[in-house]
């Protein structure tokens, strides 16, 4: 008896310690690497499990938005013109730009919420392929088809990417745990309740269009925020980065890492950018390994790769359970 | 009005290639029940192999173009079975396999083609003259062709037995797999049929507009917006709006520039799509 408490108990502490494992991992990199290029690649890998994350917790309400990488545009363009031309400091313009596109977020949510399913999926990838014509457009405020440049560094331009490998570690880590509460909260239990019958929810008492909308705005400020950062470390922004193919890429993130876990789309944007990483020597080459692995996963792992421990899992009990109908008989 | 007829050329051309594009794409989202993003791939691939055929190897340009049809349809064949049938309606599994195939030939014509545009020599040469008006047969025939392909097709799914085998499998795959119509068979044929319509328009965009390996891109944009307009899964509905969006698209550069004509038109469609969820012809789906 007492053995077996134990036991669960030890199963309770085990996934909080693989996290701080992973965490501890991750703090002591930058004593072993000594390379500029794969810190870069690293600090773009938290900006992309920020945005991930946040586009998984969108889904928990039961909508597919394909228009997430237009709004980490809309708030790395606010937060570069901000600083750009007013001239304000980056550690104002990264919370603002935050706000301002949860705020767009729920603006472009309110009408869409009338929307269901794939009618959604289509009109939000529309919104966001208008996002990205709408800077293209924007002459030389944003800087038009050559992208926005001169934006002001979050750091002293002088310092090296360790720092800054440290501020997006934690601002990933953060973002990972608020989003993590938010979904384990009662809203997030709600929000799924609304993806499961939006029909039963709303009988309940339940204001499902509103939940909807609120999923957007606190899924657009993270994102938003991910965006602006995003912004004042590369220095650089153009529409490319936040295009359609670059929302197809963020979904991407999600489901091979598995759409039903939360540790899903951590798993997948480390995976599906590393990976390419380690074949650089192959140059032109590489996105053929970016593409064979997501055939791998789609044809072997229905449930990304967060659910491959459950596959494996389920196929020994079955295993076993068979066995033991064979002794039964 | 001495823009009043290349704009209504533009108009044309412009229209009867998206709705020939969304024609297959409707087609493989009916009867296969897969929403294809690498529909734009497969065009920019039919418009790479016309190509590859007509100038590298040097054959007559129609045989180009129909050798480029076999070929795609045969690629059609080979992605139904293979890539679509085993996740069809599964949608998350759909777009991954799709992205798939949208890296693989976006970077193996990149490699083999290079990323400069190549242009796709004229099928037909010379300037029609009508007074003060000029226009160019290879918009008329571009024209022709769509509306010639688009009247065949229509036809060959109203009347023949195979297209209303694929209309059945697309109302209701369990009773039309009843009567005993091979659904397998037919959803292999409507692949092929996609893809080879793909590879027509794409040949003949790459004649009016140029080869890139990312002009995939903007078409695949133009036709979701053609079929969700219309309404998913309507086959008429397609033709009025390929002609909404075409005039869209030719008119508003008149007037504003490239990227916010682009913008304006979006924000059309959305705030039709608001107003009309299910688009013009349509009818609520569940994914």
């Amino acid at each position: 008896m007492s053995e077996s408490l134990s036991i669960r108990e030890g199963k309770k502490l085990a996934k909080p310690a693989v996290y701080a494992g992973l965490v501890i991992i991750l703090s002591l990199l930058p004593l072993v690497i000594g390379s500029g290029y794969m810190l870069h690649i690293l600090i773009l890998t938290f900006i992309y499990v920020i945005a991930a994350v946040s586009l998984r917790t969108i889904t928990i309400s039961g909508q597919f938005p394909l228009a997430h990488a237009a709004f980490m545009g809309i708030g790395a363009y606010l937060s570069g013109m901000a600083s750009k031309w007013l001239g304000w400091s980056p550690w104002l313009t990264i919370p603002l730009a935050g706000l301002i596109t949860a705020g767009a977020g729920m603006l472009i949510g309110y009408p869409f919420a009338r929307l269901r399913a794939l009618y959604y999926a289509m009109v939000s990838l529309f919104f966001g392929i208008g996002v990205t014509q709408a800077i293209y457009a924007g002459g030389v405020w944003t800087g038009g088809y050559g992208g926005l440049i001169g934006i002001m560094p979050l750091l002293p331009p002088t310092v090296s990417k360790v720092p800054y490998y440290y501020l997006f570690l934690g601002l990933a880590i953060v973002s990972a745990i608020a989003l993590y509460r938010f979904e384990f909260c009662r809203i997030g239990t709600t929000l799924k309740a609304v993806a499961q019958s939006y029909l039963v929810a709303s009988s309940v008492g339940i204001n499902e269009g509103w939940y909807r909308i609120l999923a957007m705005g606190v899924g657009c400020f993270f994102v938003g925020l991910a965006g602006a950062a995003y912004a004042h470390y590369n220095l650089v922004i153009s529409g490319t980065s936040f295009n359609f193919m670059a929302t197809l890429w963020l979904v991407m993130y999600v489901l091979i890492g598995g759409i039903g876990h939360f540790a899903g789309p951590i798993i997948g944007t480390f995976i599906l950018i590393l990976i390419p990483e380690f074949f650089r020597d192959l140059k032109t080459y590489s996105p053929f390994i970016y593409a064979g692995t997501l055939i791998i996963v789609v044809y072997l792992m229905p449930q990304g790769l967060a659910g491959l421990p459950q596959m494996v899992r389920s196929r020994f009990t079955e295993h076993r359970k068979d066995k033991r109908t064979v002794h039964a008989a | 009005m001495e823009q009043a007829i290349p704009t209504l050329t533009n108009i044309l051309v412009l229209s009867s290639m998206y709705i020939l594009v969304a024609l297959g794409f409707v087609l493989l989202f009916n009867v296969v029940g897969i929403i294809n993003f690498a529909h734009g791939a497969i065009y920019m691939l039919g418009g790479y192999i016309g190509f590859a055929f007509s100038v590298v190897c040097g054959l007559n340009q129609w045989l180009a173009l129909l050798l480029t049809v076999l070929v795609i349809a045969s690629f059609g064949l080979f992605l139904e079975r293979f890539c679509f049938r085993p996740f069809a309606g599964d949608f998350n599994r759909t777009v991954t396999i799709c992205i798939a195939i949208i890296v693989i030939l976006e970077t193996g014509v990149n490699i083999i083609g290079g990323t400069k545009i190549l242009t796709f020599p004229a099928f037909v040469e010379g300037i029609l003259r009508i007074g003060h008006v000029s226009v160019s047969y290879e918009r008329i025939l571009t024209f022709a062709i769509g509306a010639i392909l688009l009247g065949i097709t229509i036809w060959f799914i109203k009347r023949t037995k195979w297209g209303q085998q694929m209309q059945a499998v697309s109302q209701d795959v369990e009773a039309a797999a009843l009567q005993g119509i091979n659904v397998n068979r037919i959803s292999a044929f409507a692949s092929a049929l996609g893809c080879g319509l793909a590879a027509i328009a794409g040949c003949l965009m790459g004649a009016y507009m140029g080869l890139s390996p990312f002009m995939g891109d903007f078409i695949l944009v133009k036709v979701l917006i053609v079929a969700i307009l219309a309404g998913v899964g309507s086959i008429g509905g397609i033709f009025f709006a390929g002609l909404v969006l075409g005039v869209i698209d030719a008119v508003f550069p008149l007037f504003i520039s490239g990227a916010a004509s682009s913008a304006v038109a979006v924000a059309i469609v959305i705030v039709i799509l608001l107003i009309r969820p299910q688009g013009f012809f349509g009818h609520e789906m569940e994914m």
